[in-house]
């Protein structure tokens, strides 16, 4: 056991693998001499060489593309995305050659996809997006998406040791700003939920930076029991530990940091509405970014994100309901 | 409904604030146009308020007497506070309470329209229709409009419903009194201030389908099913207003399973073209029963294994062919007379012996002999169409042929030199329940074989 930040267990997890199995690979843009543009791999190039620490091309489509050929001959290729705003070069790979490839002819494709995520840094429209609802709507690619330091490493061992391809959302917000004890070696995070906080008046359902967002607005609102629901993982998604947290509490708010329409909380709003309507006493609500680009002016992004307090809002005006 | 007139508070109907657009907040009291004790009828305005947008009135939301005046005039408050309250309730007075009826009754009102144009000849019973239902009006009043007036979340009606809670009695700490999960879940707990004795101790609530306990105790159990297995109980009712069965079904039913307990019943079918038999049958007057009971009786004398008895470990071969033919007595139950010496009848001495034994067997004049010493056994209740069964040997026989409906088909016919072509044919399906105890397939194939050779030979 030992403390990291968000951003080192991924490393962490990531050099274990690389230790372990021999199939494992990493690839993408400068993640080999510089280390990484958020230096997730630093050092790796040293270790392991650059035939499993590879510099590729600025070119998505390709990193996804040798990922998916490498997977489907046995390797297990990790590959990351600088931004996870850049996965839209590599779309046609991931989505219809990767997610499509067992369907269409029996192979696996056991590759991951780390996708850097979010905004809450000034990085504008092109480095803040959250695109996992994108993928979440793709049939054959798995998607999660961590909010602590020890599931940042297990969910990620998990992602690599499944055989389908899998969208690792790591949320750059919590690269440093998220510690905590993390487990020495190899371990996995199953694809479930985690009730982060347990509560009966209220609860809130995000998953990533959100669920900070949600543990600090909700810590002490007016006495109120409020529960607070970590999906960890957005497909599989865990219908059951959803509908259960529902049949407890009776008012839901669904926190998204991506923007309203379309987003995750919107399917989780619309399998509550289906199947966990006799357990409610209030209306779904939903907290999201509106459906407009991350600013780059700090305030104007402050404004756009869910923070605290617009969190605190919605639960004191469904408590009061 | 239930609820006593007396009880006040059952009956106050809330005159809110209203919310007059989406950006008016609060609204002030201009002038209250009714004062307390003063009967009021649904929509009669109570009083005038002002707003920053519009000035206008407020109406009554039920018909009753106004039973309080919460604000003043001049005074500002926000939209959904109380104004007033009105007593909807059948006060002990009674007097005030009857002018509300016109307002919200359908009955009067319908009453009097059709007694207008629908004339003299109408008008007596449309009055007195208006009779009773005047002074049945007064109780709808509160409930048309409380059940309006407040919605429940879908949890709130799901524990009042499982817990027989009266909603309209909850009293309510959301938004605009809304009844919340907590508010009905402190009845439910007894902290509420309904408290009702029944709802706090659910499973002696007679009128609620709520049962919280699923894996009920023995005990609850009807007594004459005492002695049953656990999940075999029939309802009492059931029982009790069951018969007995008849002595005719109760040897029925002893006989069937005592053949199906004894004997290793197996059941072997064929397709017959009944073209032949039809054509024949026409032109004797006789039924198709007969020409089956013919090839029959032809086939068992080929195959005289099948013209048997088989008691315990004793076969015994009989030479004779004593054929039984199913005859239904119709609710009552079937009994199988015997024609002796079948062997000896042509399709039309068949036929008069089967119109005869069938016609003595409905009118009950049978004697013992002739229901006794049967060695096959035809069963013939195709009438309704059915096509194929499994019948039962009748013990101990071997063998029992089922003959059902004859039915026009496509089937495939091959020429003398070999070429298919598809024709329309009648066709049935003769089922043979036998003993594999005393013989096997290949037998009882063969016997079928030759029943249905004798069919689709007849005439040749």
């Amino acid at each position: 056991m030992a403390t990291m930040t968000y951003l080192q267990a991924i490393s962490s997890a990531l050099r274990d693998e690389l230790r372990a199995d021999e199939r494992v690979l990493v690839m993408g843009e400068d993640i080999g001499v510089f280390g990484g543009a958020f230096k997730v791999t630093d050092g790796f190039i040293d270790e392991f060489g650059s035939d499993r620490v590879m510099d590729t091309p600025l070119a998505e489509s390709a990193i996804i593309g040798c990922a998916v050929g490498a997977a489907v001959v046995g390797l297990r290729p990790v590959c990351e995305m600088q931004f996870a705003d850049f996965i839209s070069c590599g779309f046609d790979q991931l989505v219809n050659v990767a997610g499509k490839m067992h369907y269409r002819q029996g192979l696996a494709v056991p590759i991951t996809v780390r996708l850097p995520s979010g905004g809450g840094f000034s990085g504008g429209p092109f480095h803040s997006q959250n695109p996992e609802a994108l993928f979440m709507h793709s049939p054959g690619i798995k998607v999660v998406a961590p909010s602590t330091a020890q599931d940042a490493k297990g969910l990620l061992h998990a992602a690599i040791h499944d055989p389908n391809p899998v969208c690792f959302m790591e949320h750059k917000h919590l690269y440093r700003r998220v510690k905590g004890d993390v487990p020495d070696g190899v371990y996995e995070t199953p694809f479930t939920a985690r009730v982060a906080r347990p509560g009966s008046d209220l609860v809130v359902i995000c998953y990533g930076a959100m669920v900070d967002v949600a543990l600090s607005a909700t810590e002490d609102l007016d006495g109120a029991s409020i529960e607070v629901l970590d999906l960890r993982s957005l497909v599989p998604l865990d219908e059951e530990a959803i509908l259960d947290a529902v049949a407890r509490c009776s008012k839901v708010v669904v926190v998204d940091e991506a923007n309203l329409t379309c987003a995750a909380g919107a399917q989780v709003a619309a399998l509550i509405a289906e199947k966990g309507f006799e357990d409610l006493d209030g209306p779904v609500v939903r907290v999201a970014s509106p459906d407009v680009p991350i600013p780059f002016s700090p305030p104007l992004e402050a404004a756009v994100l869910p923070g605290v307090d617009r969190v605190k809002e919605a639960c004191r005006e469904l408590l009061a309901y | 409904m239930s609820s006593s007139p007396t009880d006040v508070g059952g009956a106050l109907v809330d005159v809110t604030m209203p919310q007059m657009g989406v950006s008016v907040a609060e609204g002030t009291i201009v002038a209250w146009r009714v004062a307390v004790g003063d009967t009021v009828t649904a929509e009669q305005t109570v009083c005038e308020i002002s707003t920053d947008k519009i000035d206008t009135e407020v109406p009554a939301p039920a018909s009753g007497i106004v039973a309080e005046i919460l604000v003043d005039v001049e005074q500002t408050v926000e939209v959904g506070v109380v104004l007033a309250r009105i007593d909807t309730g059948v006060g002990g007075s009674g007097a005030p309470a009857a002018p509300p009826a016109p307002d919200v009754a359908a009955g009067p009102t319908a009453a009097e329209s059709s007694a207008g144009p629908s004339g003299s000849s109408a008008s007596p019973p449309a009055r007195s229709s208006a009779g009773p239902s005047d002074s049945s009006t007064p109780p709808p009043a509160p409930r048309a409009h409380n059940g309006a007036g407040r919605r429940y979340s879908p949890v709130v009606q799901r524990i009042a419903a499982e817990h027989g809670i009266d909603l309209e009695s909850v009293p309510g700490t959301g938004r605009d009194g809304r009844v919340r999960k907590q508010d009905v879940l402190a009845v439910v707990n007894g902290n509420g201030s309904h408290a009702a004795p029944e709802a706090a101790d659910p499973p002696l609530h007679i009128e609620s389908p709520y049962r919280p306990d699923p894996v009920e105790p023995a005990a609850a159990r009807p007594a004459g099913t005492g002695g049953a297995a656990a999940g075999a109980a029939i309802p009492a009712a059931v029982t009790s207003s069951g018969e007995g069965l008849s002595r005719m079904r109760r040897q029925i039913g002893e006989h069937m399973k005592r053949s199906l307990d004894t004997a290793a019943t197996c059941t072997t079918w064929i397709e017959v073209d009944m073209s032949r038999v039809e054509a024949a049958r026409k032109r004797l007057g006789v039924t198709a029963l007969a020409f089956v009971a013919r090839a029959c009786v032809a086939a068992l004398r080929e195959h005289p294994a099948l013209n048997a008895w088989l008691e315990g470990e004793k076969y015994t071969r009989v030479n004779e062919v004593n054929l039984g033919i199913a005859v239904s007595l119709g609710d009552d139950g079937l009994i199988v007379p015997v024609i002796h010496g079948a062997h000896e009848l042509s399709e039309e001495g068949l036929a008069a012996r089967i119109r005869d034994v069938a016609q003595r067997a409905r009118s009950r004049q049978l004697t013992a002999d002739e229901v006794r010493g049967g060695t096959f056994t035809i069963t013939n209740p195709g009438q309704f169409g059915s096509i194929m069964a499994t019948p039962i040997i009748n013990q101990p026989q071997i063998g029992i042929l089922d003959f059902e409906a004859v039915v026009k088909r496509p089937v495939v016919l091959t020429d003398a030199e070999g070429n298919d072509s598809i024709a329309i044919r009648p066709m049935t399906i003769l089922g043979l329940s036998w003993d594999h105890r005393a013989l096997d397939g290949a037998l009882s194939a063969q016997f079928l074989a030759a029943v249905k050779r004798n069919l689709e030979g007849v005439g040749s």
